[in-house]
């Protein structure tokens, strides 16, 4: 209730602030203007008076969080397809969380004058600093992007690096043996290029496989089993121009063999069933006659002779 | 309306199959050599006999109960909870060793055969993947059926209709001895790692019943080994208790469905019943899904986290697409109706085989090799269906545990392989949970026509292995198919998600084949953590059963009888008011005098025509004129007893100094007494005299002859008595009525029919 009451002298002084700015120009603003206006106020001087809204410190930790969530979503935007989130963002999130938590920082001590977690994290309902911040996280954790990063998180390790120079090797590969071949080329003649690059992308595949492998193993069971988003977005874009566009992993398919065994074994049965009904002795039950009273004509005599 | 012998003519006709033996007796030819029939289903074997679950309160017994004071009361309780917290870690343990070690040596398999396949995919020769995997599957298969088929023929099946019969009162051999229980878990691994189309699910109910027979009895007689505790509970009716709790701490691990559990003891095995017990139970279950969990939990990896309270783990079903309208529940129930046909149609084939079956595969050998052709075609049938299929899908993002690439691009994988090459539950979980579009469905109607049928093979054979996963997995496909049928029709409306309609389909299905009802409805709703889907799941389970008990009656039911066991239902066949106590009974009947002369009751005892287990005790009394009045009633296992320690009259008097028989003697034999063959009775002792007074039970039930069958049998089975005595207005016995004799009634498709007895 408190800060409420001293803010109610304030606001005859806020109206004051604005009516000359209005009142001069005689015209209606348009809408974007007024904004503009208000935003000039707000970063000049804040609110006119004393307003004790916002401290400085809490001001410029908030307009820095601004500019990094700015800059983070542009990134992350720019770099959605073919996705390197996590290579060119990550100094950017670094960034961003860094910031976030020199604005919570002070959440313990909350006796401190410059309580800027209070003032910016907790005191309206929407909470958008909170929102943001979640949602960046939260973006970065399915990326699994920590995945591909070193371990304190300064730049790409070294098995990724490694990944990507490969990469980049095979796409190469592939752009200069389409290059090399005819102008003319029929969508179904890539020949050149899968028995050249064959060996990059044989590289590339074990690789990603060894990634994996290490990964799975090494993992802590909170992360899931997935590598960061790029390398395997990298690797599907591979796989799929490799065998959906140049059509080059054909499987040899042995349809004769497959047939041939499936049919014995399944012809097995059918064997086994049989000579078993025509060559095993039936089990044959032997049937026991129940001691019972037979007809009525002994019920008769049970009863004649016992009344 | 029959007079009796006009019905008992008729219960013969009816009996008649095809078949020339019977003819004879239709046509009362000689009926004293033994006919030899072909097995059928109905006929009532001899081997199997009842339990005791009447306490013989004789003399001893009430001495000895009068010697417990209060507090020693108490300690019987307290102990019956400790061996049911022991039940529950210990089924719990087993559940965890079944579950890591299946999943580390399935992990294996597949990734030997996945290697295998994807070096040959580039090489050309996948008929040579396809033999290995065959042969890997028959191979494993083998060890399984042969420790089954030759070290403990009990342990086949999913041991739910074993558990059954013990529960009702029928005395399976061998079923809860500690062999059984490491053939089963042995057998079980086996065939889930064989990739035999099995679950590991039904077999940890017969498992967690053993492990409480085994604990409630402080020994094992299979170890000789005997930890002189808990001798208090060593009898039928206490065992049977610890039976049922084990059976539900089974279930609770199975399915982590505690509450599912219980119910599943109390709809199969409940007619002896008490809160106390129900509670203690309850208790049982929990304590087993809770170690389970735990456990489980330290396995992989999260200690804390407390994520697998079962075997098989249904996955959550709590976003708001799996949420249900009021509209969709019509769907719902003609899902039901389909899953009642389908599971009719699989119990009719079932039938069929499983009577090929026990008529001309009966040899051990015979079995192992039909197990392994089963192995073998499953594989077989799984690589054609992957090998055919054109159904790929992208690698990334799917949750596959082995994908398998074959034909597909790369980076993509061959959907049907998800279905085939995967463990039962696994695959049922991706049928849940896979994202829509994930299988085409062509790929769905195919896999569950193959499932079908390689499951209903496979069930029956001699490996030991649960129908429950099977049977969700098909259920699960169908419905999955259905649901995406749907959505065609509905041009892609948001509710039509495939996953839900898969878990209804689940549901119709497995309640489709094994017609249970309260418990299965619990146990699926505990399995989906969701509370909200048990109104449509009863709804489909209920319309499965009346659809299905339309054509046929449940796979558990449909195999007791095929094995010819007495099972007693829960009522009298509806027509069975015209029948009396005279009819029904066995008679004459061997009576025992109260002071019997030894030799004769050696020889009753040693007459193999006559196989009795309980015998009524009659006044001795050497003048004619007065009739010998019904005095008590004396089981075989306390005759042996008594003559194994040769409580004789004559010897009684000339030491004084012998000791005085206990009921701890009694016990200490039970439950394998000693054959009347090994036990040596001399000439001389032949002519002494046996008192039975203070050992036979003084208080039988007994009935008059006029009874009605209904009113008999529900005196029987609610008391699970073994022997009731029929006597006459003077308490002169003129009859018995068993277990058998009340079990032969059942109501056929003519009305009322009368099974016959059998040596099998």
């Amino acid at each position: 209730m408190a800060p409420v009451r001293c803010l109610l002298p304030l606001l005859p002084a806020l109206a004051l602030a604005l009516g000359p700015a209005a009142g001069e120009l005689r015209r209606p603003l348009a809408l974007g203007e007024a904004e503009e206006l208000w935003e000039e106020l707000w970063d000049a001087e804040g609110l006119p008076g004393d307003l004790p809204e916002l401290e400085p410190e809490c001001r410029r930790l908030l307009a820095a969080f601004a500019e990094g969530s700015a800059t983070l979503t542009g990134c992350l935007g720019r770099r959605a397809r073919p996705v390197r989130l996590c290579q060119d963002c990550h100094r950017h999130y670094r960034r961003l969380l860094a910031q976030y938590g020199s604005i919570a920082r002070a959440i313990g001590n909350s006796s401190e004058s410059h309580n800027c977690a209070k003032s910016i994290l907790t005191s309206d309902r929407l909470q958008i600093v909170v929102t943001l911040s979640e949602f960046f996280n939260e973006t970065w954790e399915t990326a699994n992007c920590a995945n591909c990063l070193k371990n304190s998180s300064e730049g790409l390790s070294n098995s990724t690096v490694e990944f990507l120079d490969l990469f980049n090797k095979s796409l190469t590969c592939f752009e200069h043996n389409l290059q090399g071949q005819a102008i003319d080329l029929s969508p179904n003649n890539y020949t050149e290029v899968c028995k050249n690059c064959n060996e990059t992308y044989k590289m590339l595949n074990e690789l990603y496989n060894n990634l994996q492998r290490m990964n799975r193993q090494g993992g802590e069971s909170g992360h899931s089993a997935h590598l960061c988003i790029d390398v395997e977005d990298a690797m599907n874009i591979t796989r799929k121009l490799w065998s959906r566009t140049f059509n080059c992993s054909v499987p040899c398919s042995d349809t004769v063999p497959v047939i041939a065994v499936s049919s014995f074994i399944l012809f097995l049965p059918i064997v086994f069933y049989l000579s078993s009904f025509l060559h095993s002795k039936q089990k044959k039950r032997i049937l026991i006659l129940p001691k019972r009273i037979q007809s009525n004509a002994s019920l008769v005599n049970i009863q004649e002779k016992y009344s | 309306q029959f007079t009796p012998s006009s019905f008992l003519r008729i219960g013969q006709l009816s009996n008649v199959d095809l078949n020339e033996d019977i003819r004879e007796l239709e046509t009362e030819l000689p009926r004293q050599h033994p006919n030899e029939i072909p097995h059928n289903e109905k006929l009532l074997s001899l081997k199997y006999e009842s339990l005791d679950y009447d306490n013989s309160e004789n003399q001893l017994f009430l001495e000895e109960e009068r010697r417990i004071n209060h507090t020693a009361f108490r300690t019987v309780e307290i102990k019956r909870w400790v061996i049911c917290a022991m039940i529950g870690i210990l089924t719990g343990l087993v559940a965890c060793f079944i579950d890591i070690v299946v999943e580390n040596l399935a992990g294996l398999k597949y990734r030997v055969v996945k290697g295998n396949i994807d070096k040959f995919t580039e090489k050309g020769g996948l008929s040579f993947s396809l033999l290995l995997w065959a042969t890997l599957n028959a191979s494993v298969v083998m060890v399984g059926s042969v420790i089954v088929a030759f070290i403990e023929p009990v342990a086949a099946g999913s041991g739910i209709p074993q558990i059954k019969c013990y529960l009702n009162g029928v005395k399976i051999p061998h079923v809860v001895r500690l062999k059984t229980l490491v053939i089963k878990v042995c057998g079980v691994i086996l065939s889930v790692v064989g990739g035999l189309a099995v679950g590991k699910e039904g077999p940890m109910i017969h498992s967690g019943a053993v492990i409480a027979a085994g604990i409630s009895q402080g020994r094992s007689t299979s170890l000789k080994r005997d930890f002189k505790i808990f001798e208090y509970f060593r009898r039928d009716t206490e065992k049977r208790d610890f039976v049922s709790a084990g059976a539900a701490a089974g279930v609770s691990a199975a399915f982590g469905a505690p509450v599912g559990g219980v119910l599943f003891s109390l709809e199969e095995g409940a007619s002896f019943w008490n809160q106390f017990l129900t509670w203690r139970i309850f208790f049982a279950s929990m304590i087993s899904t809770f170690t389970l969990n735990s456990v489980l939990s330290v396995y992989h990896g999260n200690a804390w986290d407390l994520s697998s309270p079962g075997l098989i783990n249904f996955g959550r079903f709590d976003n708001e697409k799996m949420g249900y309208t009021i509209q969709e529940i019509p769907i719902f129930i003609f899902m039901g109706v389909v899953g009642g046909i389908l599971g009719a149609l699989f119990n009719a084939l079932n039938y069929w085989l499983t009577m090929f079956r026990i008529r001309y595969i009966h040899r051990p050998c015979l079995q192992v090799v039909e197990a392994m052709l089963v192995a073998a075609v499953t594989a077989t049938v799984g690589f054609v269906m992957i090998y055919c299929s054109r159904d790929c899908q992208p690698i990334q993002g799917s949750t596959v545990a082995y994908p398998l690439q074959l034909f597909c691009a790369d980076g993509e994988y061959n959907s049907m392989a998800t279905a085939f090459f995967n463990t039962p539950e696994k695959s049922v979980v991706n049928l849940f949970h896979d994202p829509p579009g994930s299988y085409n469905p062509m790929t769905l109607g195919m896999f569950t026509l193959m499932y079908f049928f390689l499951a209903c093979w496979t069930y029956g054979l001699t490996v030991s292995a649960g129908v429950f996963i099977p049977s969700l997995l098909i259920g699960a496909a169908w419905g999955r198919l259905f649901g995406i049928s749907l959505s065609y029709l509905t041009k892609g409306s948001i509710w039509a998600d495939p996953g839900k309609y898969a878990l209804m389909g689940a549901a119709a299905q497995l309640g489709g084949i094994v017609r249970m009802t309260l418990s299965l409805t619990v146990i699926m709703m505990e399995a989906t953590g969701n509370v909200t889907y048990g109104f449509p799941i009863m709804l489909v389970l209920m319309t499965a059963k009346i659809v299905g008990d339309y054509f046929v009656e449940g796979l558990y039911d449909m195999h007791i009888q095929l094995q010819s066991v007495p099972f007693l239902h829960w009522e009298a066949p509806v027509t069975s008011h015209s029948l009396t106590a005279r009819e029904v009974m066995s008679t004459p009947v061997t009576c025992l005098r109260r002071i019997e002369r030894v030799g004769t009751v050696v020889d009753i005892l040693s007459d193999t025509s006559s196989n009795h287990n309980g015998f009524p005790v009659v006044e001795s009394n050497p003048d004619t004129t007065q009739v010998a009045g019904l005095r008590g009633l004396i089981l075989r296992s306390q005759l042996i007893v008594l003559l194994k320690h040769k409580v004789f009259v004559e010897r009684a008097n000339l030491s004084l100094v012998q000791r005085r028989l206990k009921l701890k003697d009694f016990r200490d034999a039970y439950p394998r007494f000693p054959p009347i063959q090994s036990i040596h009775v001399s000439q001389d002792e032949r002519e002494c005299m046996i008192d039975l007074s203070e050992f036979m039970n003084p208080s039988p039930y007994t009935v008059p002859q006029e009874a009605s069958l209904p009113r008999v049998f529900k005196l029987f089975r609610a008391l699970g008595l073994r022997h009731l005595v029929v006597v006459d207005n003077r308490n002169e016995v003129v009859g018995m009525v068993t277990r058998k004799d009340l079990a032969r009634y059942r109501l056929g498709k003519e009305g009322l029919e009368e099974l016959s007895l059998a040596q099998t």
